[in-house]
């Protein structure tokens, strides 16, 4: 499996209830993630971090000797990964908080498995990615740490906004990303009227990763909403 | 505080005319009491009228005719006749008083013309040959003969009167203002209190001066307003935190039912028939969370505790990845949803909370996905219009008879709604869109699709110069 890297990161999951922490253990077992340690507190888990250095973290919010956020603080100003915080608070105001101090996604309980996997699957490809920089499409590959293409032995690189427009796509690989969402990855906040450019950067992507490129079977067009790539293999 | 130059108006009116009228009653007064004086008040007349009257008769003595002899009785007046040439009395009446010299210098005649005689008060009349003198009785007239005015004064005295006039009223308006600046200084803060009562915000008057217990009591208004207004706040909170913390309480549990029923569900060792009872449960899990999320968020926008963040937002953009969202997550294709926006509309700004709207939109898809089992097509669209964008949300699924949709359109919803009813139990997805669309300042209407199915329409008002 291309993704099978990723399912040894060590991941820390903290919760104050076994039976969360029991259900969790065994999504993620079924998954195929074998490195994962468990904590119910704030201070079982930043003593059990030193020693376990995890990867991921997995962080419920409310922990009965302190609240999550805090817990995340102690655990980055240790080591930069990243975390995802799981919670029973529905409330927009967490949220907010969460991302403003650098969580990486979040999830209100209560969630399917397949909705709680997908979400780790993109956080690890996002933050780990330049660890196996090849990803296998139909007709090529993309190398990411050299930003380049390579399609039968030929290497092709890949100009900065294409190397952004791809990236965003392959941390959702197999699932739609829309056009708004393209256009924030190569042109920042607010991107309004950039339509046309994102077009005509596709289809240079296309041209490059295809072998037909107007019958493309890795970067499909979703009519009037978005692009969607398709990544051979794929371990999500 | 635009009573206050009106109540000096008006006090201002009603003191200029008391002053005026009060002129005018001492005028009237003046003139009574004068003239109820008048009969002692003309003792020159009287003593005119005695010397016409007096004759001489041809035996060369004097007679006064009875008349006049009874009127000088009736006053207790005396008389006399001094002869021009012997300066001395030819002539008196019977009740001249001893004391009375009879006969008379020039210095004499100039002080009694002025003064009196022995105390009588004298009057004096020209005869034909002689000086009639009155006398009456003693304390009966003051006679003043000294004063004499400068010319300018009288001529004058028109000018003078007027700016005597004038300088009492700017005395009275300044008298006034220092009596009353005391009165308004008390009443203003008590009308400034009273206008903010109503304004729900906690009032503090001093309770100082004339109006102290006035002050008091609205001070005591105030502390009973908001201590009203804290204890249905207190429980508006109570109940949306009881909600709050009863959809919390549930999060915990149900995690547990939809993560192991999504794992049997997708266990391919289990049969095929016990892997469907797992869909079942994982479906109506489903439906519990969004109970549970539409149910805490009604409660706090019902009781204003939902924070509206408005910010500047391209609507298309906020929908289009709600339903990408959707095509991601429905596997099996059950509900297709078409993108049926202009491609040339691509921006249309409005004021919105990004995630309001999120769950306003996801609820009425949500709402077309729940009530078709078996699937149904769903069509999004989104038109600019010249001061609103309008979210159409159709389906081609079962739809709504015209009495339902008169009914989600008109009829409060149950948790709203102040009257035990069992009728109008429609779900609580689409009260949170009116109440988000309220929020926005927009509405939603219900409608049957052109597609054969039904039909929810959002309106928001736009960003007007884009």
């Amino acid at each position: 499996m291309k993704f099978d890297y990723l399912k040894r990161k060590r991941i820390l999951l903290v919760d104050d209830e076994q039976a969360i922490l029991d259900m969790v253990l065994s999504i993620l077992h079924e998954d195929g993630f074998q490195n994962i340690a468990t904590a119910k507190s704030v201070k079982e888990a930043v003593e059990l971090s030193e020693a376990y250095r995890p990867e991921l973290a997995i962080l419920d919010v409310m922990l009965p000797d302190g609240s999550g956020f805090a817990l995340m603080e102690v655990l980055k100003s240790k080591a930069d990964y990243p975390v995802l915080f799981l919670t029973a608070r529905g409330e927009d105001d967490d949220k907010f908080r969460g991302f403003g101090l650098g969580a990486d996604d979040y999830m209100v309980k209560p969630f399917l498995p397949k909705e709680l996997l997908f979400r780790i699957h993109a956080i690890l490809r996002r933050s780990y990615k330049a660890e196996n920089p090849f990803v296998k499409l139909a007709d090529s590959e993309i190398d990411f740490d050299r930003a380049e293409v390579i399609r039968n032995g030929e290497h092709i690189s890949l100009t900065a906004k294409e190397y952004d427009i791809l990236t965003a796509l392959y941390r959702n690989a197999g699932r739609i990303v829309t056009i708004d969402a393209l256009c924030e990855a190569a042109w920042g906040d607010n991107p309004f009227g950039y339509e046309n450019s994102l077009m005509a950067h596709i289809r240079r992507i296309r041209e490059k990763v295809e072998v037909n490129p107007s019958r493309p079977v890795s970067l499909i067009t979703i009519k009037g909403l978005g692009y969607k790539l398709i990544v051979e293999e794929n371990g999500s | 505080m635009k009573s206050v130059p009106k109540l000096i108006r008006r006090f201002l009116g009603i003191m200029l005319l008391s002053t005026v009228l009060l002129l005018i009653l001492n005028f009237i007064l003046l003139v009574v009491v004068t003239a109820s004086q008048a009969p002692n008040g003309y003792p020159w007349i009287t003593a005119g009228e005695t010397s016409q009257a007096l004759r001489q008769t041809e035996s060369g003595s004097y007679e006064l005719p009875d008349a006049i002899a009874s009127e000088l009785e009736e006053s207790h007046a005396w008389a006399i006749l001094i002869d021009n040439e012997t300066m001395q009395v030819v002539w008196q009446t019977d009740n001249l008083p001893q004391t009375v010299p009879l006969s008379y210098s020039i210095s004499d005649i100039a002080n009694l013309t002025r003064g009196y005689i022995d105390g009588y008060p004298t009057f004096t009349g020209e005869a034909e040959n002689g000086l009639v003198v009155l006398g009456y009785p003693k304390d009966s007239f003051w006679k003043h003969m000294w004063p004499s005015w400068d010319y300018d004064l009288i001529a004058n005295l028109p000018k003078t009167v007027l700016s005597v006039f004038v300088i009492n009223i700017v005395f009275i308006f300044i008298i006034y203002c220092f009596a009353n600046f005391g009165l308004l200084k008390s009443v203003k803060p008590i009308v400034s209190g009273i206008q903010r009562l109503p304004t729900k915000e906690a009032v503090t008057v001093r309770e100082r001066g004339l109006l102290s217990e006035l002050a008091a009591s609205i001070n005591k208004t105030s502390e009973i307003l908001q201590s009203q207004s804290r204890q249905l706040q207190k429980k508006e909170n109570a109940r949306a935190n009881w909600i709050a913390g009863v959809s919390h309480d549930i999060r915990t549990p149900l995690s547990m039912v939809m993560g192991y029923a999504g794992q049997l569900e997708n266990d391919k060792r289990l049969p095929e028939e016990d892997r469907q009872k797992a869909t079942v449960i994982v479906k109506q899990s489903k439906r519990m969370r969004n109970l549970i999320n539409n149910l805490n968020l009604a409660s706090k926008l019902e009781y204003n505790m939902q924070p509206v963040r408005m910010e500047k937002q391209n609507v298309i953009a906020i929908v289009r990845q709600i339903v990408v969202d959707f095509i991601n997550m429905d596997i099996e294709d059950k509900y297709p949803i078409n993108w049926e926006t202009d491609e040339a509309q691509s921006v249309c700004f409005a004021e919105v909370d990004k995630d309001l709207l999120k769950r306003a939109v996801t609820n009425l898809i949500q709402n077309s996905i729940n009530h078709n089992e078996g699937g149904c097509h769903i069509y999004i669209r989104i038109m600019k219009e010249e001061e609103r964008c309008a979210i159409i949300v159709s389906d081609d699924g079962t739809g709504a008879t015209d009495v339902q949709i008169e009914c989600l359109n008109n009829s409060p919803h149950y948790m709203v709604c102040d009257e035990n009813t069992l009728e109008q139990r429609h779900g609580l997805g689409l009260l949170i869109v009116k109440q988000i669309m309220e929020a926005h300042h927009g509405w939603l209407t219900i409608d049957h699709s052109q597609y054969g199915g039904f039909q929810a329409v959002l309106y928001l008002p736009v960003i007007r110069n884009y």
